[in-house]
C-alpha cells in the first residue's frame, strides 16, 4: 500500500471527503500473539449519514452534520472570532505568551515528528504529525487574526481557507493528540505543539461551545453540578468508601475507617471518584497506609472535594479554573495544612502547577504529589514490609503529567526498588516515557468507534513497550503487574488489555502504586493484589 | 554612492535593532501565564522531586539566580552546537549547522570590523604586518571570520534549499517565503565570496569602509564590495520580517515557559499580577462561560450584583 501524502491545504477540502484512513496493516506491527490483524471498527451507514466523517474514518466527537449553509457559516464566523480572542490579553492571558512563542517561531524542521508515538505507531501518517494540525492553525491565525494577514498569505506566507471542512476536521484532529508533550520536549526551539493543540481545543470549547461530551457535559459540567463526572454525589461517595472500609476490615481483620470532613487535619486527600468506582483497591490502599502511618488526614464530602479530576486541563481554561478554585475553597474551609493528590496524573498537573497561578491569597494552599507522599510513608519506619510478598514481575508506567510535566521521577522508583524484587524499567522511561495513549482526556472518550483508535494507534507504542518489559516471561502462567499510578492511564490500560486479551495471553494486570505497597505490608496477611482484576 | 552606503548601513543597523527591541518588549510585556513547565528543567537543582514538592520560598529564591544562569549558559552552548538537532535530525543538522555558523560568524565579522575601525582610529593599523598585536589580531580575526562565514553560509543556504526541496516531509511545510529566505541568504554569502576573491582578498576595503562609517567619512570601495554591503544591509532590514528572531525568542520559550517554575508565593509580584488579570473581562461566547463578567467572577460564579466593592 502506498503511503498517502497530504498537503496542508487538504484540510479545507470541501464536503465530506475523508482525508485519510487507518489500515491495520500500515500500523507498526505488534509482536506475537498480538500480530493477528483484526479489522478496525468502521462507522455504520447510519452514523455516516448523521455524523461528520471527513478526517480518518474515526469519530471521537460524534459531531452532527450542519443542517444548512447558514449553520456552517455561523460556525465559521465563530471560529474566526475565536482565533482573535486567543490573541487577546483579556480572554487568554492564561496562555498568551506561551502560545505566541510557539506560534511564531517554529522552523518547520520536523524534528519533533519522530518523538510522537501517535505518528510513529500509525506508520508515519502525515495527518498525525505533531506539526500538521499546528502548522494549519498557525497559518489560519496569521491569515485571519492578524492585521494584513490575508495579504501576507496571498504573497506566500501560507494560504489556507477557513470553511466547514477546515473547522470540522481540525476539531476532530485536535483530539488525535494525547497532549503528552514528547514533541515539545525534543523541539530545539522550545515550540510546544501540544500547547497549540490545547489552544485549538479551547477555541472550540470557549467560543463555539464544542467539546467532547465525556469531558464537558458529562465531565466538568457534571462535576461542578453534582461533584463528579461519574455522577457520584456526596452521599454515594461516603457510602461507597464506607463499604470499602468494612469489606477490608472484614476480610483482613484490620480495622480501618476513613475520616470525613475533619477540620484542621494535616492532609486533605483528594482521590478521583473514578478510582472509587473502577479501581477501589487504590482508594482503600491509601486509607490503610494513612492510618497505619498515623497521618492526620481527611477526605471531603463536599462536592467536588471527593473527586480530584479536572478535565478542564484538557480543553477549557474557564472550567479548569472553576474546578481548581472549588478544590482550594474546600481545603480552605477544612483548614487543612496541605492537599495531597490521589493517583491521578492530570489532577497533579492541574492542581499543583497549572493552578498555582490561579489561586491567590489563602486559596493557595500547599499541595503535594502522591508519589513523595507515599514515599514518606514507606520510609517513615512506621510500617513493616516484606518485599518477598511482591515477588512477581513489576514494571512502571510513567504518567506524562507526573514525569514530563511535573518532574516527579524518583520517589515512585525508590518505593518500587525497595518493595518489588522483580521491578524492571521500560525503555524509554522517566521524562522520556511513552504516553499510555489515553492522555489529554482521550482515555475517558469512547464515542462511536474511538476506542479502536485509542488502543490501536495512540496506545500502540505503549503496548509494545509493556510487552517488551515482560519479554523474559511472556506467557500467561506468570502474573505480571503494570504499575500505573494514574487513573486515566489505568482506564486506557483497562480498555487496551481487554481489547487485546493481555490478561489471558500474557498474564498482565494493571494497578496503582499504593496497592503494591499494601500488598507488601507484613500486617496484611492475605494478598492484597488478587490478580482477578482486569 | 559612498555616502549612500554609509547611510544605508546606519539605517539597516538602527532598523534591525529597533524592530528586534520592539518585538522583545512586546513579548516581555505579555501577561504572566499559567505554569506550563516541561521536564527535565535543565537548571532545576531539586531534580529529586521536580517542581511538585511543596515549594520552599527561601530555598527557591536562594537558587533562582543560579538556575537562570545555568539555563542561559545551556542555551548559549546549544545555540553554538545545535546538539539537539545533531542527536535527532542528523541530515538536517548537516546543512542547518553551517547555515547558522555562517550567520554567527558574519555577525562576529561585522563586530570585529566595527571595533577594528576604532582600533585604526586610535592609531593602530590593522594589518598582517602591523607592529601592534591588536592590529594583527583584528586583521586575522576579520579575515578568518569573513571567509569561514561566507563559505559555510553559502554551503548551508544551498544545502537547505536542496534539503527542503528533496525531502517531501519538509517540502510539504515550506512556504514560498522560506525559499525566498534561503535564496536571499545564499546571494548575500555568495556576494561576500565574490567580493573577497575578486575585489578585496584581505578585506582591506571592508575595514576602510567601516572606518568611514564610524568617522562619517565615506571611502570608496569597488563595485563587488559595494554590492555585498548593499545586499547585507538589505538583508538586515529584511530579517525582522522573518522567523530569525527564534534565535532570541528561544531563550524566552525556555526561560519563561518551559523552565518557568516560579511559584506564586503570597504577597509576591506574581500574585499581584494574577490579581490584576483575574479582574480582566471575559468575552468568550460559549454558553457555559456566561461572559460579560471578569475572570474572578466567572470562576467563583459570583454575579455582578454580589460583587463586593
Ligand atoms: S515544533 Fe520544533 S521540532 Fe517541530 S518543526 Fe517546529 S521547530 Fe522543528
Ligand atoms: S503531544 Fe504527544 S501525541 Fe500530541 S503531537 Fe506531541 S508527541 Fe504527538
Amino acid at each position: 500500500m502506498t503511503k498517502k501524502h497530504l498537503k496542508l491545504t487538504d484540510i479545507s477540502k470541501e464536503g465530506d471527503v475523508q482525508l485519510d484512513e487507518v489500515n491495520i496493516d500500515e500500523l507498526i506491527p505488534l509482536p506475537p500473539p498480538y500480530d493477528k490483524n483484526e479489522g478496525l471498527k468502521q462507522l455504520t451507514d447510519d452514523q455516516k449519514v448523521r455524523l461528520v466523517n471527513n478526517l480518518d474514518g474515526f469519530s471521537a466527537l460524534a459531531l452532527p452534520k450542519p443542517k444548512d449553509k447558514a449553520e456552517e457559516n455561523k460556525y465559521i464566523g465563530q471560529f474566526v472570532a475565536g482565533l482573535k480572542k486567543l490573541l487577546s490579553k483579556e480572554n487568554n492571558w492564561t496562555f498568551l505568551q506561551p502560545l505566541l512563542l510557539s506560534l511564531d517561531y517554529c522552523a518547520r524542521c520536523q524534528t519533533c515528528s519522530d518523538a510522537c508515538t501517535v505518528y510513529t505507531a500509525s506508520g508515519k501518517k502525515d495527518i498525525y504529525r505533531p506539526t500538521y494540525r499546528t502548522e494549519i492553525f498557525r497559518r489560519l491565525i496569521n491569515k485571519y487574526a492578524k492585521s494584513g494577514g490575508k495579504l501576507r498569505a496571498a504573497l506566500g506566507a501560507g494560504n489556507i481557507e477557513i470553511n466547514w471542512g477546515t473547522i470540522s476536521r481540525l476539531y476532530e484532529l485536535s483530539y488525535r493528540c494525547t497532549l503528552c508533550r514528547r514533541c515539545a520536549q525534543i523541539c530545539p526551539l522550545g515550540v510546544d505543539n501540544a500547547l497549540i493543540t490545547r489552544e485549538l481545543r479551547k477555541l472550540f470549547s470557549q467560543e463555539l461551545g464544542w467539546a467532547p461530551k465525556e469531558l464537558h457535559e458529562k465531565g466538568t459540567v457534571l462535576q461542578l453540578e453534582v461533584g463528579s463526572p461519574t455522577g457520584m454525589r456526596p452521599a454515594v461517595a461516603i457510602d461507597n468508601i464506607e463499604f470499602l472500609d468494612e469489606d477490608f476490615t472484614e476480610s483482613t481483620g484490620i480495622k480501618v475507617a476513613t475520616p470525613w470532613d475533619k477540620e484542621g487535619a494535616d492532609v486533605l486527600l483528594l482521590h478521583s471518584a473514578g478510582d472509587i468506582l473502577s479501581f477501589p483497591a487504590s482508594v482503600i490502599a491509601f486509607t490503610v497506609l494513612c492510618n497505619a502511618a498515623g497521618i492526620s488526614w481527611t477526605l471531603s464530602s463536599e462536592a467536588p472535594g471527593y473527586d480530584g479530576v479536572n478535565y478542564g486541563l484538557f480543553y477549557d481554561d474557564i472550567q479548569l479554573a472553576r474546578i481548581v478554585t472549588k478544590h482550594a475553597q474546600i481545603a480552605r474551609k477544612l483548614k487543612v495544612k496541605k492537599i495531597v493528590m490521589g493517583e491521578c496524573g492530570h489532577e497533579h498537573k492541574a492542581l499543583i502547577t497549572v493552578a498555582d497561578r490561579l489561586l491567590i491569597g489563602d486559596l493557595n494552599i500547599p499541595r503535594q504529589d502522591a508519589m513523595s507522599f507515599l514515599e514518606d510513608i514507606v520510609f517513615s519506619g512506621k510500617i513493616k514490609f516484606d518485599p518477598s510478598k511482591n515477588n512477581f514481575p513489576v514494571t512502571l508506567h510513567d504518567p506524562c503529567n507526573v514525569v514530563r510535566n511535573l518532574g516527579i521521577v524518583e520517589p515512585q522508583r525508590r518505593i518500587l526498588r525497595y518493595l518489588c524484587p522483580q521491578f524492571r524499567e521500560m525503555t524509554p522511561h522517566g521524562v522520556d516515557n511513552y504516553c499510555c495513549g489515553g492522555g489529554g482526556g482521550l482515555s475517558v472518550m469512547s464515542d462511536v468507534n474511538f476506542t479502536d483508535w485509542k488502543v490501536n494507534v495512540s496506545g500502540r507504542m505503549k503496548f509494545i513497550q509493556i510487552l517488551e518489559a515482560f519479554a523474559d516471561q511472556p506467557g500467561p502462567e506468570v502474573g505480571k503487574y503494570l504499575c500505573a499510578p494514574c487513573l486515566n492511564c489505568k482506564l486506557q490500560f483497562k480498555d487496551m488489555f481487554k481489547y487485546y486479551g493481555a490478561r489471558e495471553k500474557s498474564g498482565i494486570i494493571c494497578g496503582g502504586l499504593a496497592e503494591l505497597i499494601v500488598n507488601a505490608m507484613v500486617d496484611v496477611k492475605k494478598p492484597f493484589i488478587t490478580w482477578d482484576e482486569e | 554612492m559612498n555616502i549612500f552606503l554609509v547611510a544605508l548601513t546606519y539605517f539597516a543597523y538602527i532598523f534591525i535593532i529597533l524592530m528586534y527591541a520592539v518585538k522583545v518588549i512586546k513579548i516581555a510585556r505579555l501577561p504572566v501565564h499559567l505554569r506550563w513547565e516541561l521536564y527535565p528543567v535543565i537548571s532545576e537543582p531539586k531534580g529529586r522531586y521536580g517542581s511538585a514538592y511543596i515549594e520552599d520560598e527561601r530555598e527557591w529564591r536562594k537558587n533562582h539566580g543560579k538556575t537562570v544562569r545555568k539555563g542561559i549558559i545551556y542555551l548559549l552552548k546549544e545555540n553554538l552546537k545545535f546538539s539537539e538537532y545533531f542527536k535527532s535530525n542528523r541530515w538536517y543538522w548537516l546543512v542547518l549547522f553551517p547555515w547558522h555558523i555562517g550567520f554567527i560568524l558574519i555577525i562576529v565579522f561585522h563586530i570585529l570590523c566595527f571595533f577594528g575601525a576604532l582600533v585604526m582610529i586610535a592609531g593602530n593599523p590593522v594589518a598582517a604586518d602591523s607592529v601592534y598585536i591588536l592590529g594583527k589580531i583584528f586583521y586575522y580575526g576579520i579575515l578568518v571570520c569573513g571567509v569561514i562565514s561566507f563559505i559555510t553560509g553559502a554551503f548551508g543556504s544551498a544545502g537547505l534549499i536542496i534539503k527542503r526541496l528533496a525531502d517531501r516531509d519538509l517540502r510539504a511545510f515550506a512556504t514560498p517565503q522560506n525559499y525566498l529566505n534561503y535564496v536571499f541568504t545564499l546571494v548575500v554569502f555568495l556576494s561576500g565570496i565574490y567580493a573577497w576573491i575578486f575585489a578585496d582578498p584581505t578585506f582591506y576595503q571592508y575595514r576602510e569602509f567601516w572606518r568611514g562609517v564610524v568617522t562619517l567619512n565615506p571611502v570608496s570601495v569597488e563595485p563587488a564590495t559595494a554590492a555585498h554591503i548593499i545586499l547585507f544591509d538589505m538583508f538586515l532590514i529584511y530579517l525582522p520580517f522573518t522567523r530569525s528572531m527564534h534565535y532570541i525568542t528561544k531563550f524566552f520559550a525556555f526561560l519563561w515557559v518551559r523552565w518557568d517554575d516560579r511559584p506564586n508565593f503570597r504577597g509576591s509580584k506574581v500574585e499581584s499580577d494574577i490579581k490584576g488579570l483575574l479582574d480582566k473581562p471575559v468575552s468568550w461566547s460559549a454558553p457555559h462561560i456566561k461572559s460579560g463578567r471578569t475572570w474572578a467572577e466567572i470562576v467563583t460564579e459570583k454575579k455582578h450584583d454580589e460583587k463586593t466593592p
